[in-house]
């Protein structure tokens, strides 16, 4: 009996952790624990996108980057991955390089506002692994992109 | 599973004596450098003798319809489907069926050993052109069919054949956004495929050392966040070890002629170089110095020069220097970006991708950069490879991705004149192939 | 280019923005404006590196193609006046045999048979290509075996050239080098059947053409050996 119950709470720890790894965003009026990784992706945004072939960071990326910095220098208790990613519309050894080159172009933006350098750390994944799986102008543009991710 | 690489003390190969036959003016020769000839017609006859002869005479018969240059014909039509490899062919038996040139031979197992004999007669001219005899092992029967083709291509062309030889690529499975790549081996015509990356991470850009006992190739390492690294590892022992200890992100490995050095990018602060690793002594030295992405290093045949891709000029384009470094010129003034160049064995040509508009492209350029021809083009080609010859090469194909679902991705052959251009089957989705030198006799 | 300005553009006004005076920002915008400032500058770099390339490959493409006009001029001028093998009082033409062998050499019609060569090459020169076409097509009929049969069939294919009748002209190039593949004209008949081909767009043949003018004819002149090499380039030979 015991034992059963301990499998039915189990399984129901299963269930929630399903559903809490859903790739879909949370609705937009649910609570979110500020500081929390959910609060930087919902309420700051963690990702800043490129145009075709350039590593520059735009306008919109400068607005979301600036809001990014102020939040990472208030919670500090995140190690910073940046992940640099192209579309598919290159060749893949120069592709990881652009990817190298937009990620880094994101950290020394971080960093220029005040962001620790040591806390910021750069990965590419070159078109290796899209965000978007698609053949189409809207899917290369989300995958041209700089995700700040939290650890 | 282990395959044999060496035959060094197992395969001996003699000359046939050569049978005479009236003499007339030879008709079975191809020149491989022109377009627009018709594959020729060949008859391959099951060798006789032991039935390992029949499979043999099989990869033959792949290997030489595969190319291109040959049309197979079917063996149902033969007049002569016993023949052999010490008898006189009836000529005009086999001028009535179509064939120009026509291969006979003989299998025997001598004491363990299998002794293969053939011949190669031109049937027009009725006389032969080769004539071999080989002894080895009997698992190495697809082998002997590989070297027998690169007699008959020889023979028919005048150039090395290429049939003895293997393929590294990138083998994908799984969704797009989390696709499972692999390093995998494979002979060239698809046989004998094995795995030497496990799948837990990211693997890209297999190149193999000129004696093909190692591969170079990335990896992303086992924790998240580990930057890519070059990995150098032999493929029967799979003992594999990190090649330069570099902080950053090391990547575009690829071998020197000799094998005694390693070129590869490494990317720190968004600065992309070209650096050169020693194999044996682990020496390193920087190539280039540019604040821009200077990537895909491959050397001349003679080992002197470098021809790399860079975008230190706004767009990718092709860059040629010396091999230690310095005298960087580029190469490439076409319209488009240009991008994988690799230089041909015979140094004759530098194949690349080619990015224009919305299509990609595979062309070749002689290496003053002079002479551009495209050989194929699509949504997405990338990554020429060189068969050993410098006449064919490989590459990659990608279809569009739809539904969420990934285009399929496949390798595909093509020769020097872009004419004939054909799949390479795999067993899985395949890219980034990398084509061996001859296997080593 | 037009990515970099508009760049550029954003860039300046993205800094003056940050410029702003505000206390609390002064810092950092300090720091993005000098990170800015690097990036603009190198984007500057790259674009001048890049033009510097292509001005220097046109530059270098227009040299080569200033050097293939004068070639060409002086392939002409030495042509038309007769200095590199070309004409009827060239060095090329070999001296007439002398000596115990005389008897067998001397063609049927010797010295009538040059001043028909001569009046021929004098028609060319006016341009009447009609009327040299039939005096050097008589005079090789006639004299076939003659020293200057080689120099009369080039001159024959050139007559046809002149007239843009490039389908004859082929053929009697083809035929000087096959007939007199030795005579002092054997390399301007394979040249010019290149060159011919090559305007007919027979490419493949060509560029076999001008290999074969390699192996067949490695003491060529130096200007024939350059012409050659002109129009295999032209050609797109592999």
């Amino acid at each position: 009996m015991r034992m059963i119950k301990a499998i039915a709470a189990f399984a129901a720890l299963a269930i929630v952790a399903a559903c809490s790894s859903e790739q879909a965003p949370p609705p937009a009026n649910a609570q979110v624990t500020p500081g929390s990784i959910a609060d930087f992706k919902q309420n700051v945004g963690d990702r800043v996108y490129f145009d075709t072939d350039m590593s520059s960071i735009r306008e919109d990326g400068r607005a979301t980057l600036a809001k990014q910095a102020e939040w990472l220098k208030k919670y500090t208790n995140y190690p910073i991955l940046i992940e640099g990613k192209c579309d598919e519309r290159g060749t893949r050894e120069y592709n990881l390089a652009l990817g190298e080159r937009r990620a880094n172009a994101v950290r020394q933006y971080l960093v220029a506002q005040g962001v620790p350098a040591d806390r910021v750390k750069t990965i590419s994944y070159g078109k290796e692994r899209p965000e978007v799986v698609g053949s189409d102008e809207g899917a290369w543009a989300r995958n041209r992109v700089g995700i700040t991710a939290l650890q | 599973m282990m395959i044999p690489r060496h035959l060094r003390t197992v395969l001996c190969a003699v000359a046939l004596a050569t049978m005479i036959a009236p003499v007339a003016q030879a008709q079975l020769t191809i020149d491989i450098n022109r377009p627009n000839f018709e594959p020729v017609p060949i008859a391959i006859v099951d060798f006789q003798g032991d039935p390992m002869g029949g499979q043999i005479a099989g990869v033959i018969r792949n290997n030489l319809q595969n190319s291109g240059l040959f049309r197979s014909i079917a063996p149902g039509s033969f007049i002569e489907p016993n023949l052999g490899a010490n008898a006189q062919p009836r000529f005009p038996d086999w001028r009535n069926i179509g064939a120009t040139g026509l291969v006979v031979g003989s299998a025997t197992n001598v004491g363990g050993q299998i002794k293969v004999d053939f011949r190669l007669w031109d049937v027009v001219g009725s006389k032969q052109l080769t004539g071999l005899s080989f002894t080895s092992q009997p698992s190495n029967w697809r082998r002997l069919g590989h070297i027998i083709s690169d007699a008959i291509y020889k023979a028919v062309t005048g150039e090395e054949g290429y049939f003895d030889t293997r393929v590294a690529y990138v083998s994908e499975t799984g969704p797009l956004n989390n696709r499972t790549k692999r390093i995998a081996i494979m002979d060239q015509d698809g046989a004998n495929n094995r795995y030497i990356t496990d799948g837990a991470t990211i693997a890209l850009t297999p190149r193999f050392s000129p004696t093909l006992q190692e591969i170079v190739y990335m990896a992303y390492g086992d924790t998240k966040g580990s930057p890519p690294r070059v990995y150098l590892q032999n493929v029967d022992s799979n003992r594999k070890e990190l090649l330069g200890n570099f902080p950053g992100m090391s990547f575009a490995p690829r071998f020197s002629p000799d094998g005694s050095k390693v070129a590869m990018s490494l990317s720190q602060d968004g600065r992309t170089n070209l650096y050169e690793m020693d194999v044996r002594g682990r020496g390193q030295r920087r190539l280039t110095s540019s604040p821009a992405i200077d990537t895909s290093p491959s050397y001349s045949n003679d080992g002197t020069q470098i021809v790399f891709n860079s975008d230190r000029g706004g767009s990718q384009q092709l860059y040629v220097m010396g091999a230690g470094g310095g005298g960087e010129r580029r190469i490439s003034f076409g319209e488009g970006r240009y991008a994988t160049p690799v230089w041909s064995p015979r140094g004759d040509y530098i194949a690349f991708t080619k990015i224009t508009g919305g299509s990609f492209g595979i062309g070749v350029m002689k290496p003053d950069g002079s002479g551009e021809r495209m050989l194929a083009s699509g949504f997405l080609v990338e990554g020429p490879t060189w068969a050993p010859n410098g006449r064919v090469l490989m590459y990659f194909t990608q279809q569009p991705n739809s539904g969420g679902r990934a285009g399929s991705v496949a390798l595909h052959s093509v020769d020097i004149t872009g004419r004939f251009d054909r799949v390479v089957p795999t067993p899985t989705d395949a890219s980034d192939p990398a084509w061996s030198p001859l296997i080593p006799q | 280019m037009k990515r970099f300005y508009s760049w550029v553009h954003s860039g300046a006004l993205a800094a003056a923005l940050l410029a702003l005076p505000s206390a609390a920002s002064a810092q950092r915008g300090d720091s993005v404006y000098i990170e800015d400032r690097m990036n603009q500058l190198q984007q500057t770099i790259t674009m001048l590196t890049g033009q510097l390339e292509q001005l220097q490959y046109k530059n270098q493409q227009l040299q080569q193609q200033l050097e293939k006009m004068q070639t060409d001029h002086e392939f002409r001028l030495d042509q038309l006046e007769g200095k590199k093998g070309g004409a009827p009082r060239a060095p090329s033409v070999p001296p007439p045999p002398t000596g115990p062998n005389t008897a067998a050499a001397p063609p049927a019609s010797g010295a009538q048979g040059e001043q028909l060569y001569h009046d021929a090459f004098k028609l060319l020169q006016d341009g009447d290509y009609a009327g040299a076409e039939k005096s050097f097509r008589t005079f090789v009929q006639r004299n076939p075996q003659h020293p200057l049969a080689g120099n009369a069939q080039y001159w024959l294919g050139e007559t046809y050239y002149a007239r843009r009748d490039y389908q004859n002209a082929m053929i009697s190039f083809a035929e000087g080098y096959k007939v007199y593949k030795t005579s002092p004209k054997g390399p301007d008949n394979l040249l010019k059947l290149g060159i011919t081909l090559g305007v007919l767009n027979k490419k493949q043949e060509a560029c076999a053409v001008f290999v074969r003018f390699a192996q067949d004819y490695p003491r060529a002149t130096d200007l024939q050996k350059r012409r050659a090499d002109q129009e295999r380039h032209r050609a797109g030979c592999g």
